[in-house]
């Protein structure tokens, strides 16, 4: 049968050359055109971003341990919190499932050589470091101030700080993401395998494909936003400036109409690669696949017409804020019809809690809390007591990182096997996703208590009675970096000394199962044909799940 | 066709030419390359749209301030602009019909003309653009050299500067009404007559009474600023507009030397039909800008 011999690769022998040993210099790294190299140099610079913006996350708990600011002054403190916002919303959390997992994994999950358009992926790669050099430039020359939000007049009017090279470097890093976005669109569209419908697809393509609308259509809103308030900072010519006829308000309608979108574009890859997980690790086809689907389009759609929520308190007409709060409340319908659906495919699945899966079964929980106390923000009424708390704070972490920073490392784990043909420590990684889950819960469920309580956000100092709740939340900080350091280390011991993954580590049906670990640099030695729809686990798929599972019991883990 | 060539390319020994690795055949390429100019052109719209959103916005607060801005704008050279941005489009369009007929002469003979009316459209806004520097209508501070004020306005930063022009309309300007002064621009605009046409004919908003008057009567200095907000939006719009006239240009020199060399034919023509669609795109944009900036609140005083 032809899919038991395509599920098999091992048969055809591995290539002589797979991605990785196909050039070795420098040259042949950095003008690349395969997809998955451009993938891990991605993956690095990712990283170096995340490790920045985690520090300074590492500097706001250590200064909130005390109730006075007495580690930085509160000038400085309003560096650290601006700056932490910036490097992780622009330079890891955007870029970190679309461009690395997706860049590596859409053109091989629907069988295609390369994105169609590889030489704009590159350049989407080198504009990602141009706008991250402007951002580290202004960031070392003194950083910024205004919050990452750049809010209007006091970032154009008010702040010495480096506003205008950090905003240069948003605003070129924009079209970094608009170009993986519209590259992604294109590959969907044509380079499907023969027999590789839009409803075989993996959700993952989904996923990202809803991203890349909300990538294309919201980013250059942004751009110009930024330019505008570039100038404006330039010249002062009263566009933002309520002094002389300007409109801060209308800064804040522009920005949001993409910032809201763009936290979409925070957690739909997130789900997707979740969508990925609870299936495959519950050997079950996933439940509703057509609803998970349309869900993440839907979510794409409507989030763009809910930017007004964050301005309920900004002197929005009342009219406008009912209509913003009314769709805001739709948008959690699709969002809701993943989570029952993911919910759904768990029964009576044949789950197996690998690192991956832990990291799945963890977003669901706190994608769960994330997701309601985001329907508490978007009512009018409770938003007037919680605004700029800590609240707030706690809602979009929950969401930005028990979402989309747990999928991403999920679907770092369970793709590692593919993109380096090493398996990592399985007891390790356990232990480092459960780290993750604990120390992220310690960390931030003591903010929603304390800014129901009232701490507003952005403070270096606070009321003594809130010391106790800081303490929990800095605690469980640490934790939550000791879980996050551990997959560094042993996810680069396993390059050096990990098992080789064979093609199929999970003895999965997908089409990225299909071909050797990691892959040839045209992805597969035969150009594949879909025969079978996706999440199939039956056996005529050519998957002996019985046998696979009996092996993994009697081989040792470590 | 395709099917030929699919089954050639099985061998992996006829390729043709232009075609990349990742695709199968020429109209998998053909298909991805236009899909993804579209969505690029998608991605522009939304990118002008942000200063199209902006432009609207104060359009509405403040029309006879922007009448007046507009007033001030040639219409015989942003007319004469548009037409030779359509000829431009229909030249354009020529040199991909022959590019897919394959004839090279024509070809080239069609970038050249294209080229010549994308660079008459950049003089003409060299024009227009030193017409505004003249009359100090630049709201970049300190870049109305010509127009600048006499006195007063070179002392740094503190100085009231801007305000010289204004203050003989104007009986009781100063800081408490008008607490921020520009101190590096001298963007001159003394001209309140629409503000005064709006009151007398009682149209005039709530938004403009609050934008325009201070205690009752015109002030000079906040009309001013209004009108600044007009230029700016003027520049910013149509100095983006230009800088993609410049881009394509560009594309345009690219595929004059590729058409030179004879790269293009029936079978390979993508590179021109998709430079084309970025003209007509920019095109397109000026026929939005040039009502919206010349044409709207004309009859005020034409």
């Amino acid at each position: 049968m032809q899919n038991v011999d395509a599920i098999n690769v091992e048969k055809y022998g591995r290539p002589e050359m797979n991605y990785l040993s196909n050039g070795h210099t420098v040259k042949s790294w950095l003008l690349t055109k395969d997809h998955k190299r451009i993938a891990i140099m991605y993956l690095i610079s990712v990283s170096v971003f995340f490790l920045i913006g985690g520090t300074y996350a590492s500097v706001i708990r250590l200064e909130l341990l005390t109730p006075a600011s007495d580690l930085l002054n509160t000038g400085t403190y309003n560096k650290v919190f601006t700056q932490h916002g910036i490097m992780m919303v622009f330079f890891f959390l955007i870029p970190a499932i679309p461009a690395v997992l997706g860049n590596f994994l859409l053109p091989i999950m629907i069988g295609a050589k390369d994105l169609a358009l590889p030489r704009v992926n590159l350049l989407s790669l080198y504009i990602y470091w141009l706008g991250g050099a402007f951002a580290l430039w202004g960031l070392m020359q003194g950083g910024v101030d205004t919050g990452w939000t750049f809010y209007t007049p006091y970032s154009t009017t008010f702040s010495n700080t480096y506003v205008m090279a950090v905003g240069l470097g948003i605003f070129i890093n924009g079209f970094s993401s608009i170009l993986t976005g519209l590259n992604f669109i294109v590959t969907t569209h044509t380079m499907r395998a023969p027999g590789m419908t839009w409803f075989r697809l993996p959700l993952f393509v989904w996923a990202m494909y809803a991203t890349s609308l909300v990538m294309i259509l919201g980013t250059p809103v942004i751009a110009i936003t930024v330019l505008l308030l570039a100038l404006e900072r330039l010249a002062h010519v009263g566009i933002f400036d309520p002094t002389i006829g300007g409109d801060p308000i209308l800064f804040q309608h522009m920005f949001w109409f993409y910032s809201h979108p763009a936290v979409y574009i925070m957690i739909l890859p997130g789900m997707g690669v979740v969508s990925e997980l609870i299936s495959n690790f519950s050997r079950k086809k996933i439940f509703g696949y057509e609803f998970i689907a349309f869900s993440s389009i839907a979510i794409a759609v409507f989030g763009f017409l809910v930017w007004g929520h964050h301005l309920f308190v900004s002197g929005q007409s009342v009219y406008a804020g009912m209509v913003f709060s009314f769709l805001t409340m739709v948008v959690a319908v699709p969002s809701a019809i993943k989570v029952f659906n993911w919910t759904a495919t768990l029964y009576k699945g044949q789950i197996s809690y690998d690192t991956p899966m832990l990291y799945g079964l963890g977003f669901i929980g706190l994608f769960l809390i994330g997701g309601l106390t985001g329907l508490f923000l978007g009512s009018m009424g409770l938003v007037v007591h919680l605004t700029d708390t800590y609240f707030v704070i706690a809602h979009f972490h929950y969401v930005m990182v028990g979402g989309q920073v747990v999928a991403y490392l999920g679907g770092i784990h369970y793709w590692w096997p593919k993109m380096t043909g090493k398996m990592y420590s399985e007891f390790w990684g356990k232990i480092s996703a459960m780290l993750v889950f604990v120390g992220f819960n310690l960390t931030f469920f003591p903010q929603f208590i304390l800014g129901y309580l009232g701490m507003p956000r952005r403070y270096a100092s606070y009321p003594e009675e809130f010391q106790v709740l800081n303490i929990f939340s800095t605690a469980g900080a640490s934790v939550l970096a000791i879980g996050l350091v551990m997959p560094v280390i042993y996810l680069t011991k396993s390059l050096i000394s990990g098992k080789d993954a064979g093609a199929n580590p999970w003895m999965l049906p997908g089409l990225e199962w299909r071909t050797s670990s990691p892959p040839p640099t045209e992805n597969f030695l035969i150009k594949p044909v879909v025969t079978w729809e996706a999440y199939d686990f039956s056996e005529e798929n050519g998957l002996d799940i019985e046998d696979h599972l009996t092996r993994r019991e009697v081989a040792p883990t470590i | 066709m395709a099917t030929n060539v699919e089954a050639l390319d099985h061998d992996h020994h006829y390729h043709p030419p232009g075609l990349q690795h990742q695709f199968d055949d020429m109209k998998q390429q053909e298909e991805s390359v236009s899909i993804g100019m579209w969505m690029f052109l998608v991605q522009e719209i939304m990118f002008f749209g942000g200063l199209f959103t902006a432009y609207l916005v104060y359009r509405s607060r403040f029309p006879m301030a922007f009448a007046a801005g507009s007033n001030h704008l040639d219409a015989f050279w942003g007319g004469l602009n548009t037409i030779v941005l359509i000829v431009s489009s229909l030249t354009m369009a020529l040199t991909v019909y022959y590019a897919q007929k394959g004839n090279r002469n024509l070809q080239m003979l069609f970038i050249v003309l294209t080229m010549l009316f994308g660079m008459t459209f950049l003089g003409v806004k060299v024009i227009e653009y030193t017409d505004k520097y003249n009359h100090g209508l630049v709201p970049v501070a300190g870049l109305n050299r010509k127009a600048k004020a006499p006195a007063a306005t070179e002392s740094g930063p503190t100085s009231t500067g801007g305000e010289t022009h204004a203050a003989a309309s104007s009986s009781e300007h100063g800081a408490e009404e008008h607490v921020y002064v520009n101190p590096r621009g001298e963007f001159q605009w003394t001209d309140t007559s629409l503000a005064k046409l709006a009151e007398d004919h009682h149209y005039l908003t709530e938004a403009e009474r609050n934008g325009y008057y201070s205690n009752g009567v015109v002030d000079a200095n906040k009309f001013r600023d209004k009108v600044r907000i007009y230029f700016w939006i003027y520049f910013a719009m149509t100095g983006l507009h230009a800088l993609h006239m410049i881009i394509g240009l560009g594309l345009m020199a690219w595929l004059l030397f590729k058409a030179w060399r004879g790269t293009f034919s029936a079978e390979y023509y993508m590179p021109v039909e998709m430079s084309g669609l970025y003209w007509h795109f920019v095109d397109i944009v000026w026929i939005f800008l040039f009502p919206l900036l010349y044409l709207l609140g004309r009859h005020f005083m034409h």
